[in-house]
């Protein structure tokens, strides 16, 4: 990060200074001010910048330290490839809890992402003004609610009509989960797409129309992929999300170590288990260690799912 | 912008060719949206009718002045609607600035190399923690470190580092979004990068800004994991507490107590009604911060 | 647009300030009148009604309180982050699960009753010990095998760590472990959780504090007693604990003061037993 302050500092008071120079010359102390208040300003922004950094890394360290203490009582391959999570006879395998994540976010993904799009041209392409404007606060609204209300409805209403539709006596799982979490991101993924497609200047879509292009040719061969970074940043955030939900998940997927064996299995995900157990673990445990070392993982596959959509994008980018 | 060219020479071609089984994906495509478009408006209502159903007609001045009841029914929320909007408000205060400059940086300042790429990745990384390890830093620094206890000033700012990824990423990609030419224009006529991002790129950015304030007001204000470990359960117990140090409950951690553990024999109504209020007061807030996006838009437009 | 930056440099300057105030304070934050409680969230809602009722006799004492679980309390305490830790049972002593926290003392302060609960479309109103320990380790799946119809088990176990579940696993399993898995096998994490899941899915079978029972569930007998308010001070039904504060030594200043208020018999005969806990005298 510092490496960098030498080279916006030099490389840009040179171009302002030219263009300033040259128009204003008598009046010496007005281009001191805008010069200074130009250099605090990126002081300002550099310092935050620096700060959220900060922040990120004393989170990582929090974890860390903390996470990797678990490797001296366990092994590697034990906590990474077993699925054996029973702590109270001394078994530390993670493994249920990571393919939980991983399978509870790729279908919330899923079923969210297409809906979501779906819903984001409709609100910026199709709908008139007026509908426009009443439904945007109202779906932002809908990230307002907390997610233990979320939750409690999953618990109420989505459990039970799951277990009469499946004939499952527990209808806890995966697809409950995924469902209270698509809830969830779509405002969020929906809502910043929506602003990414409305934000692609309105020539692009006249020249597609002038080119003799109909509505959906427009939406999907110009529209989308010039708001392609947009969405693509919606996607991960609702992503993000999803990962990092806690509180909704923990009410619907039955909170069970164990793999299941269909989506109406009780499971646990790598937040619900730390979420359900952190607060009831002695500080200095191998169990407590265990747990800060789970949350460490979550960090890791939300990070390696940001890099594989990012490189989805780039790769998709090539053709448009 | 990633798309500078609108429609490739060859796309020019395709919209030629196949004309009816274009129109055909056409008509099937604005069906699909409209469809789509309106379950989902019906899905949102019926949620909210069934969460604003049982409690907003019984929602009274009592119940959202009152002070909060352990035993007997008819208990308010009065402390913790407050706590609420308090630690909301400072919550606010720390991040947007914060976010909003280190978004900046990151869309004009900052230089295009593989280290900057990282600290992006991370930032969006961050905003998929959960909020439990948010909290368990704020324990860490507030608790621990400054040793203040469970306090409104530790929740308010364990909440801002919660949405403070959220926040640069949101600002970074709005000022991105906004047209070369503007940013061009304004350059040409000789005023200076600051003056530029001031009077260009953020008002022309606001939307998308507005957008990330409001989706992180939202969920600050309906947070409870982070509240329930830096700011505790309990409020002071009485109205207008603007001491940055008294324990800070907040509604969202009011709902998880009546819902979880709460014995008095109206928890269920107090649950219900609480719900109503979150409900309003996050339509409200979608509405305060909207306002100043209409004007705008009616000054830019007379 | 100018307005937008005076009122950036404004909050830059108010945030500074905030930040200076707080290091000012935390110099002073040992002063006495600030009880802060942690732990066990099944005691918090006759904490609360205490700390309501205490504030208004001595305005200047300050009470936070909050949560987390119940072996939170003790480790906060013991750690100095906190002044009192509510936990469901005596910290300073082995439990399963637990070991003892020396250096603390455990102040009684309660009594609660667990019972087993189910669903009301179970046709079973009552189970002995060993039924209970079959079907809470998954020994028994079905309703049949102990006297109900023909439908499989559905357990409902709360999380690692609660208070109800070292007390339930203690004195109504005698010390037997629970399961961890299987299909029909789920754990919730709060009282309320466990209320609305028990509600909520038939043929499903929990346990839980006394006071948290409804209309929409049956609580079940074990060895043939009802878990009553009068069956425990008869001392037939066993399955009952005693919540406590763990202090760091014995405690001083307002933090006594506040739990002498909760032992005086004016609080236990009063706010306690209205809260459907059983006062501490009602038992010995």
């Amino acid at each position: 990060m510092i490496d960098m302050n030498p080279s916006t500092n030099s490389k840009a008071p040179a171009e302002l200074g030219q263009s300033f120079g040259k128009t204003s010359g008598s009046k010496f102390d007005r281009k001191a001010r805008l010069r200074w208040s130009n250099q605090l300003f990126r002081m300002i922004c550099i310092g935050s910048a620096l700060f959220v950094c900060l922040v990120l890394l004393c989170i990582l360290v929090l974890m860390l330290r903390t996470g990797v203490l678990t490797f001296s009582n366990v092994s590697l391959t034990e906590f990474f490839f077993s699925t054996n999570w029973d702590p109270e006879n001394e078994h530390y395998g993670a493994l249920t809890f990571i393919l939980g994540t991983l399978a509870l976010t790729s279908l919330t993904m899923l079923i969210s992402i297409p809906i979501s799009v779906i819903i984001a041209v409709f609100l910026a392409e199709m709908t008139p003004k007026w509908l426009r404007n009443l439904l945007r606060p109202v779906l932002d609204l809908l990230v307002g609610i907390p997610s233990v209300v979320y939750g409690f409805l999953g618990l109420t209403l989505l459990i039970p009509w799951l277990r009469n539709l499946s004939g499952h006596d527990l209808a806890d799982g995966l697809l409950a989960a995924s469902i209270v979490l698509t809830i969830m991101v779509l405002p969020t993924i929906s809502r910043i797409s929506d602003d990414a497609i409305s934000a692609v200047p309105n020539k692009y879509r006249d020249a597609a129309y002038a080119l003799g292009a109909n509505r959906f040719q427009t939406v999907f061969r110009v529209v989308l992929p010039a708001a392609r970074s947009g969405i693509m940043y919606a996607v991960i955030l609702g992503m993000a999300r999803a990962i990092g939900e806690t509180m909704a998940v923990v009410m619907v997927i039955g909170n069970t170590a164990q793999l299941p064996n269909s989506l109406f299995t009780p499971t646990a995900v790598l937040t619900s288990n730390i979420v359900m157990q952190i607060s009831s673990v002695e500080f200095d445990s191998t169990w407590n260690y265990g747990l800060y070392m789970m949350g460490f993982i979550l960090l890791a596959i939300s990070l390696l799912m940001i890099v594989a959509v990012r490189i989805l994008q780039k790769k998709g980018g090539r053709y448009s | 912008m990633s798309v500078k060219k609108p429609a490739h020479p060859t796309l020019a071609y395709s919209f030629g060719k196949r004309r009816g089984a274009s129109v055909l994906l056409d008509r099937l495509f604005t069906g699909l949206v409209w469809g789509t478009g309106i379950i989902v408006i019906l899905f949102i209502v019926g949620l909210l009718f069934l969460l604003l159903e049982k409690g907003l007609p019984q929602l009274s001045w009592n119940f959202l002045y009152g002070l909060p009841s352990e035993i007997e029914e008819g208990g308010g929320i009065g402390p913790a609607l407050f706590n609420s909007f308090y630690v909301l408000i400072i919550s606010l205060i720390v991040s947007i600035p914060i976010g909003i400059a280190a978004g900046i940086y990151l869309a004009e300042f900052a230089p295009n190399n593989k280290l900057i790429e990282v600290v992006r990745i991370c930032v969006e990384g961050l905003s998929s923690v959960p909020s439990i390890i948010f909290g368990l830093f704020g324990i860490a620094l507030f608790v621990e470190f400054f040793e203040i206890g469970l306090t409104i000033l530790g929740a308010a700012i364990s909440l801002a580092f919660l949405n403070l990824p959220v926040l640069t990423r949101v600002t970074e990609e709005s000022i991105r979004a906004v047209p070369v030419e503007l940013r061009n224009a304004s350059f040409a006529l000789g005023s200076t990068h600051l003056q530029t991002i001031r009077r260009v790129l953020l008002p022309v950015a606001m939307n998308g800004i507005m957008t990330g304030i409001c989706l992180t007001a939202g969920r600050a204000f309906g947070e409870s994991a982070v509240i329930i470990l830096t700011a505790g359960v309990s409020t002071s117990g009485e109205m207008w507490d603007f001491n940055l140090l008294s324990p800070g409950g907040t509604l969202a951690v009011h709902l998880w107590y009546v819902q979880s553990e709460a014995i008095v024999p109206d928890a269920q109504e107090i649950a219900q009604k609480t719900t109503a209020v979150l409900i309003i007061v996050a339509l409200l807030i979608n509405i305060v911060f909207r306002v100043p996006l209409w004007l705008n838009e009616r000054k830019n437009k007379a | 647009m100018k307005k937008w930056m005076k009122s950036l440099t404004a909050v830059m300057v108010a945030v500074s300030l905030i930040g200076g105030a707080s290091s000012a304070v935390e110099a002073k934050s040992n002063l006495k009148g600030n009880i802060v409680i942690n732990g066990s969230s099944a005691l918090l809602p006759f904490t609360l009604q205490a700390a309501s009722e205490f504030k208004k006799e001595n305005p200047k004492v300050k009470i936070s309180a909050s949560a987390a679980g119940s072996i939170t309390g003790p480790q906060s305490v013991r750690k100095g982050i906190a002044d009192i830790g509510a936990v469901d049972w005596d910290a300073s002593k082995n439990v399963p699960g637990f070991n003892k926290f020396d250096g603390l003392v455990a102040n009684p302060v309660a009594v609660t009753v667990f019972t087993a609960v189910a669903n009301p479309n179970v046709g079973v109103n009552s189970l002995t010990t060993k039924q209970l320990q079959d079907i809470f380790s998954g020994k028994v799946t079905n309703w049949k095998e102990v006297g109900g119809s023909d439908a499989k088990i559905v357990v409902v176990n709360r999380k690692f760590g609660s208070g109800t579940r070292v007390n339930f696993q203690q004195k109504a399993l005698d010390g037997k472990e629970f399961m961890n898995k299987g299909d029909n096998y789920k754990e919730v994490g709060s009282s309320g959780d466990m209320k609305t899941t028990i509600e909520t899915t038939p043929n499903a079978i929990g346990y839980i504090d006394l006071p948290y029972v409804t209309s929409k569930m049956k609580a079940l007998s074990i060895n043939g007693v009802a878990p009553t308010e009068k069956n425990v001070l008869n001392g037939s039904y066993k399955v009952w604990g005693i919540g406590y504060y763990m202090t760091k030594g014995q405690p001083t200043g307002a933090t006594k003061a506040f739990i002498e208020y909760i032992q005086s018999s004016k609080f236990q005969n009063g706010s306690l037993k209205k809260l459907k806990f059983i006062p501490l005298s009602a038992v010995k």
